[in-house]
């Protein structure tokens, strides 16, 4: 899959690598930003609700 | 085959990239948002008067109370200068939308600072700003001390216990005794603990008490242990 994305993207060596790092980067933020917000409530062994009751 | 052999490293990754979001980006995002909260707090009060002054032991004002997610005032931890981020900010209320800010989250049902019964606030230990991290590190006599528009109120460890998630009398305003009438002014402090994987952990409660011992009006001076 990843080779396949690879040996698609326009460009010579340099440029695929760098657009290779651009797409990674966008894949990243959006677990950080919308992805593990929404799984969070469901993944408590770290931290949950540290209130009593 | 290759297929699915990618598939499995990028699942691992990809919780791995979990675990580094909850235990540090969190936290930088629920930092900004408390620092935020702390210098809107902060541009409403008039400076405090930065000479050390004596404890005064009669009765100490008792602020009315706030709506949810409003802010009560400043929680500081001297033991924890250094290890965490002191000062922050007391909201009402221990929602996750409270808690997530890095704030200290008081228990709607517990009394007002200050007042006779318990102050109850509760907080992370882990992620979304580390807020009660050291609990652990407080010992008998260590300060917390809670800072409101007009007030320092002072109160001195007493106690610690490790209790089950269930375990609501530990926030009463007689711990444990939900039925007795409070004699005492207390501060207890409820954040995450697990007995095999410490701070880490969900599966029980640090819960620490304080004790009342003094009170300052901000116009007179400042405790000496605040920095």
């Amino acid at each position: 899959m990843y080779a396949w994305i690879f040996r698609h993207l326009p460009g010579n060596v340099f440029w695929r690598v760098l657009q290779s790092l651009v797409l990674v980067a966008a894949v990243v933020a959006a677990l950080f930003l919308w992805v593990f917000p929404a799984l969070a409530p469901y993944l408590t062994l770290l931290e949950g609700d540290p209130a009593v009751g | 085959m290759g297929g699915v052999g990618e598939l499995l490293i990028t699942l691992g990754v990809v919780l791995g990239l979990f675990v580094v979001w909850q235990l540090w980006w969190t936290s930088v995002e629920a930092t900004a948002q408390a620092q935020q909260v702390m210098q809107e707090f902060e541009a409403t009060l008039p400076p405090a008067n930065p000479e050390p002054a004596e404890l005064r032991t009669d009765d100490p004002p008792v602020p009315e109370p706030v709506g949810y997610g409003e802010t009560i005032g400043t929680l500081i931890v001297p033991a924890w200068y250094g290890l965490t981020n002191n000062a922050m900010p007391i909201a009402e209320g221990t929602g996750m939308d409270v808690l997530d800010r890095a704030m200290a989250g008081h228990y709607e049902t517990s009394q007002q600072v200050g007042d006779v019964g318990n102050f109850a606030l509760a907080g992370h230990r882990r992620t979304h700003g580390n807020s009660f991290r050291h609990v652990d590190t407080l010992e008998k006599g260590d300060q917390i001390i809670v800072e409101t528009a007009t007030t320092w109120y002072v109160y001195e460890v007493t106690d610690h216990e490790i209790v089950t998630p269930d375990q609501v009398d530990v926030v009463a305003p007689v711990p444990h005794h939900p039925d007795e009438k409070p004699t005492e002014r207390l501060l207890t402090l409820t954040t995450c603990h697990s007995l095999t994987l410490g701070e880490y952990g969900n599966d029980h409660r640090w819960i620490t008490y304080a004790t009342f011992v003094g009170w300052m009006d901000r116009a007179d001076g400042t405790p000496e242990q605040v920095r």
